[in-house]
Protein backbone atom coordinates (compact mmCIF):
# COMPACT_ATOMS: atom_id res chain seq x y z
CA UNK A 1 0.00 0.00 0.00
CA UNK A 2 1.49 3.10 -1.48
CA UNK A 3 1.54 6.57 0.90
CA UNK A 4 2.07 9.94 -0.94
CA UNK A 5 6.01 9.92 -1.86
CA UNK A 6 6.73 13.23 -1.10
CA UNK A 7 5.54 12.76 2.55
CA UNK A 8 7.04 12.02 6.13
CA UNK A 9 4.80 9.95 8.44
CA UNK A 10 5.23 9.85 11.50
CA UNK A 11 3.95 7.43 14.60
CA UNK A 12 4.73 9.36 17.49
CA UNK A 13 3.26 10.07 21.29
CA UNK A 14 5.12 9.97 24.65
CA UNK A 15 7.32 6.89 25.02
CA UNK A 16 5.25 3.93 26.29
CA UNK A 17 2.07 5.82 25.22
CA UNK A 18 1.08 2.59 22.50
CA UNK A 19 3.48 3.84 19.53
CA UNK A 20 4.97 0.62 18.83
CA UNK A 21 1.36 -1.26 18.55
CA UNK A 22 0.55 1.63 15.95
CA UNK A 23 3.46 1.01 14.18
CA UNK A 24 2.30 -2.40 14.47
CA UNK A 25 -0.93 -2.14 13.44
CA UNK A 26 0.14 0.43 10.11
CA UNK A 27 3.03 -2.23 9.31
CA UNK A 28 0.15 -5.06 9.32
CA UNK A 29 -1.96 -3.58 6.77
CA UNK A 30 0.81 -3.90 4.53
CA UNK A 31 1.69 0.02 4.41
CA UNK A 32 5.14 0.71 3.89
CA UNK A 33 7.35 1.38 7.05
CA UNK A 34 11.10 2.27 8.28
CA UNK A 35 11.97 0.39 10.80
CA UNK A 36 14.92 -2.31 11.71
CA UNK A 37 16.02 -5.27 14.19
CA UNK A 38 18.30 -3.13 16.70
CA UNK A 39 16.24 -3.03 19.46
CA UNK A 40 15.08 -6.63 19.53
CA UNK A 41 11.47 -7.40 21.25
CA UNK A 42 11.58 -7.91 24.70
CA UNK A 43 9.38 -8.30 27.74
CA UNK A 44 8.37 -4.47 27.76
CA UNK A 45 7.49 -5.07 23.92
CA UNK A 46 6.98 -8.58 22.90
CA UNK A 47 6.01 -7.66 19.36
CA UNK A 48 8.84 -5.40 19.27
CA UNK A 49 9.64 -1.70 19.07
CA UNK A 50 9.54 -0.74 15.27
CA UNK A 51 11.99 1.46 15.60
CA UNK A 52 15.28 2.96 13.68
CA UNK A 53 18.60 2.80 15.52
CA UNK A 54 17.11 1.08 18.40
CA UNK A 55 15.04 4.14 18.72
CA UNK A 56 17.66 6.53 19.25
CA UNK A 57 16.63 8.49 16.34
CA UNK A 58 16.44 11.51 18.44
CA UNK A 59 20.35 11.89 18.70
CA UNK A 60 19.91 12.18 15.03
CA UNK A 61 17.10 14.83 14.82
CA UNK A 62 19.47 16.99 17.87
CA UNK A 63 22.24 16.59 15.55
CA UNK A 64 20.31 17.33 12.23
CA UNK A 65 21.21 14.95 10.35
CA UNK A 66 18.29 12.96 10.09
CA UNK A 67 17.22 11.12 6.36
CA UNK A 68 14.32 12.32 5.80
CA UNK A 69 14.23 12.07 2.38
CA UNK A 70 15.40 8.26 2.70
CA UNK A 71 11.82 7.80 4.41
CA UNK A 72 9.34 9.68 2.44
CA UNK A 73 6.23 7.90 1.76
CA UNK A 74 7.07 5.44 4.67
CA UNK A 75 5.55 5.33 8.55
CA UNK A 76 8.74 6.00 11.12
CA UNK A 77 8.52 6.01 14.54
CA UNK A 78 9.44 9.48 16.58
CA UNK A 79 8.77 9.65 20.41
CA UNK A 80 6.93 13.10 21.50
CA UNK A 81 10.96 14.94 22.67
CA UNK A 82 11.93 13.92 18.58
CA UNK A 83 9.19 16.14 17.34
CA UNK A 84 10.52 19.36 18.94
CA UNK A 85 13.70 19.17 16.28
CA UNK A 86 11.50 18.09 13.36
CA UNK A 87 12.93 20.22 10.08
CA UNK A 88 10.36 22.20 7.83
CA UNK A 89 8.88 19.12 5.65
CA UNK A 90 5.82 17.72 4.87
CA UNK A 91 4.22 15.33 7.39
CA UNK A 92 1.09 13.48 8.80
CA UNK A 93 1.67 12.35 12.58
CA UNK A 94 -0.63 9.71 14.05
CA UNK A 95 -0.03 10.90 17.78
CA UNK A 96 -0.91 8.67 20.35
CA UNK A 97 -1.88 9.94 23.83
CA UNK A 98 -2.22 7.49 27.17
CA UNK A 99 -3.47 7.75 30.48
CA UNK A 100 -0.16 9.01 31.78
CA UNK A 101 -0.11 6.91 35.09
CA UNK A 102 -0.16 3.95 32.85
CA UNK A 103 2.51 5.52 31.34
CA UNK A 104 4.82 6.65 33.88
CA UNK A 105 4.34 2.69 35.33
CA UNK A 106 5.25 1.73 32.14
CA UNK A 107 8.60 3.41 31.87
CA UNK A 108 8.89 2.87 35.51
CA UNK A 109 8.93 -1.02 34.63
CA UNK A 110 11.05 -0.72 31.47
CA UNK A 111 13.68 1.46 32.72
CA UNK A 112 13.93 -0.83 36.11
CA UNK A 113 13.33 1.88 38.45
CA UNK A 114 11.45 3.38 40.90
CA UNK A 115 10.50 6.89 40.80
CA UNK A 116 10.75 8.70 44.33
CA UNK A 117 10.08 11.59 42.24
CA UNK A 118 6.67 10.37 40.40
CA UNK A 119 4.67 13.90 41.06
CA UNK A 120 7.53 15.78 39.48
CA UNK A 121 8.09 13.35 36.23
CA UNK A 122 4.48 13.24 35.59
CA UNK A 123 4.48 17.35 36.01
CA UNK A 124 6.86 17.45 33.33
CA UNK A 125 6.07 14.89 30.92
CA UNK A 126 2.78 16.09 31.10
CA UNK A 127 3.62 19.64 29.99
CA UNK A 128 6.26 18.28 27.43
CA UNK A 129 3.19 16.26 25.72
CA UNK A 130 1.23 19.81 25.66
CA UNK A 131 4.14 21.30 24.18
CA UNK A 132 4.98 19.38 21.70
CA UNK A 133 0.85 18.91 20.66
CA UNK A 134 0.88 22.62 20.46
CA UNK A 135 3.57 22.49 18.38
CA UNK A 136 2.62 20.40 15.79
CA UNK A 137 -0.69 21.44 15.94
CA UNK A 138 0.39 25.04 14.97
CA UNK A 139 3.06 23.96 11.86
CA UNK A 140 1.32 24.93 8.83
CA UNK A 141 3.59 21.97 7.17
CA UNK A 142 1.99 19.14 9.62
CA UNK A 143 -1.13 17.37 9.56
CA UNK A 144 -1.51 15.42 12.67
CA UNK A 145 -4.18 13.07 14.45
CA UNK A 146 -4.40 12.79 17.73
CA UNK A 147 -5.58 9.24 19.06
CA UNK A 148 -5.88 7.60 22.33
CA UNK A 149 -4.57 4.12 23.07
CA UNK A 150 -6.68 3.07 25.92
CA UNK A 151 -9.47 4.17 23.50
CA UNK A 152 -8.20 1.65 21.07
CA UNK A 153 -8.45 -0.79 22.91
CA UNK A 154 -11.69 -0.15 24.43
CA UNK A 155 -13.32 0.92 20.64
CA UNK A 156 -10.95 -0.41 17.85
CA UNK A 157 -12.85 -0.51 14.80
CA UNK A 158 -13.70 3.32 15.92
CA UNK A 159 -10.20 4.43 15.98
CA UNK A 160 -8.91 2.61 13.15
CA UNK A 161 -11.74 3.88 10.83
CA UNK A 162 -10.12 7.57 11.70
CA UNK A 163 -6.59 6.46 10.95
CA UNK A 164 -7.92 5.04 7.66
CA UNK A 165 -9.44 8.11 6.94
CA UNK A 166 -6.72 10.25 7.73
CA UNK A 167 -4.28 8.73 5.71
CA UNK A 168 -7.08 8.12 2.82
CA UNK A 169 -6.60 4.30 2.64
CA UNK A 170 -8.91 1.59 1.29
CA UNK A 171 -11.45 0.62 4.49
CA UNK A 172 -10.71 -3.33 3.78
CA UNK A 173 -7.14 -2.62 5.64
CA UNK A 174 -9.23 -2.24 8.74
CA UNK A 175 -9.36 -6.36 9.18
CA UNK A 176 -5.16 -6.42 8.98
CA UNK A 177 -4.88 -3.43 11.73
CA UNK A 178 -7.51 -4.42 14.18
CA UNK A 179 -5.73 -8.21 14.69
CA UNK A 180 -3.00 -5.80 16.13
CA UNK A 181 -4.91 -4.70 19.06
CA UNK A 182 -4.45 -7.28 21.70
CA UNK A 183 -5.62 -6.69 25.20
CA UNK A 184 -3.43 -9.11 26.33
CA UNK A 185 -0.81 -6.50 26.32
CA UNK A 186 -2.51 -4.41 27.93
CA UNK A 187 -0.36 -4.79 31.31
CA UNK A 188 -0.46 -1.08 32.76
CA UNK A 189 -3.90 -0.81 32.95
CA UNK A 190 -5.53 1.82 35.85
CA UNK B 1 -28.36 27.60 33.84
CA UNK B 2 -28.75 28.05 38.01
CA UNK B 3 -26.50 25.91 40.28
CA UNK B 4 -27.23 24.98 44.19
CA UNK B 5 -24.99 23.91 46.39
CA UNK B 6 -25.26 20.03 47.36
CA UNK B 7 -22.42 19.51 49.56
CA UNK B 8 -19.03 21.37 50.29
CA UNK B 9 -17.41 18.96 47.35
CA UNK B 10 -19.94 19.06 44.19
CA UNK B 11 -22.52 21.39 43.45
CA UNK B 12 -26.03 20.12 41.47
CA UNK B 13 -26.28 21.58 37.74
CA UNK B 14 -29.21 21.89 35.71
CA UNK B 15 -29.22 21.01 32.19
CA UNK B 16 -32.12 20.08 29.86
CA UNK B 17 -33.48 16.83 29.67
CA UNK B 18 -32.88 16.34 26.25
CA UNK B 19 -29.37 16.50 26.53
CA UNK B 20 -29.64 14.24 29.54
CA UNK B 21 -31.39 11.83 27.68
CA UNK B 22 -28.67 12.36 24.71
CA UNK B 23 -25.98 11.47 27.17
CA UNK B 24 -27.80 8.61 28.85
CA UNK B 25 -28.43 6.97 24.97
CA UNK B 26 -24.75 7.58 24.31
CA UNK B 27 -22.91 6.18 27.25
CA UNK B 28 -24.68 3.02 27.12
CA UNK B 29 -22.44 0.24 26.43
CA UNK B 30 -19.00 2.52 28.14
CA UNK B 31 -17.58 2.41 31.12
CA UNK B 32 -19.21 5.53 32.06
CA UNK B 33 -21.67 4.93 34.90
CA UNK B 34 -23.63 7.59 35.13
CA UNK B 35 -24.90 10.98 33.33
CA UNK B 36 -23.04 12.83 36.09
CA UNK B 37 -19.51 10.62 35.25
CA UNK B 38 -19.74 11.75 31.73
CA UNK B 39 -20.55 15.28 32.33
CA UNK B 40 -17.41 15.62 34.76
CA UNK B 41 -15.20 13.86 32.27
CA UNK B 42 -16.47 16.18 29.48
CA UNK B 43 -15.79 19.55 31.52
CA UNK B 44 -12.48 18.34 32.74
CA UNK B 45 -11.11 17.73 29.23
CA UNK B 46 -12.40 21.18 28.42
CA UNK B 47 -10.84 23.02 31.35
CA UNK B 48 -7.57 20.79 30.97
CA UNK B 49 -7.35 22.09 26.79
CA UNK B 50 -8.21 25.43 28.04
CA UNK B 51 -5.20 25.46 30.65
CA UNK B 52 -2.74 23.63 28.04
CA UNK B 53 -3.53 27.01 25.85
CA UNK B 54 -1.62 28.98 28.29
CA UNK B 55 2.07 29.09 27.68
CA UNK B 56 4.20 26.21 28.78
CA UNK B 57 8.07 25.64 28.47
CA UNK B 58 10.23 23.19 29.90
CA UNK B 59 12.52 24.90 31.80
CA UNK B 60 16.66 23.75 31.40
CA UNK B 61 16.46 21.56 34.53
CA UNK B 62 12.66 20.00 33.44
CA UNK B 63 14.64 19.02 29.89
CA UNK B 64 17.27 17.57 31.28
CA UNK B 65 14.75 15.29 33.55
CA UNK B 66 13.15 14.60 30.35
CA UNK B 67 16.78 13.35 28.72
CA UNK B 68 17.59 11.53 31.86
CA UNK B 69 14.15 9.33 31.42
CA UNK B 70 14.86 8.82 28.11
CA UNK B 71 18.29 7.69 28.29
CA UNK B 72 17.31 5.50 31.09
CA UNK B 73 14.76 3.96 28.53
CA UNK B 74 17.18 3.73 25.91
CA UNK B 75 15.32 6.32 23.56
CA UNK B 76 18.63 8.58 23.70
CA UNK B 77 22.58 8.23 24.08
Amino acid sequence: MNLEKDTNYIISGLERSGTSMLMQMINNAGILTSFDDSRKPDTNNPKGYFELEGGKIINRLMEKNFPFDEHKGKFIKITCYGLKFLPTGKYKIIYSERNIEEILDSMERMAKIKDDARDETREIFLKLNNIIKKQIKSRDDIEVLFINYNDILKNPFENINKIIDFLEIPKNLEEEMIKVVDPSLYRQRR
Amino acid sequence: MNDETESNDTVAIKIPKEIYDKISDRIKDTDFSSVDEYIKYVLQEVLSDDESEDEEVLSEEDEEKVKERLRSLGYLD
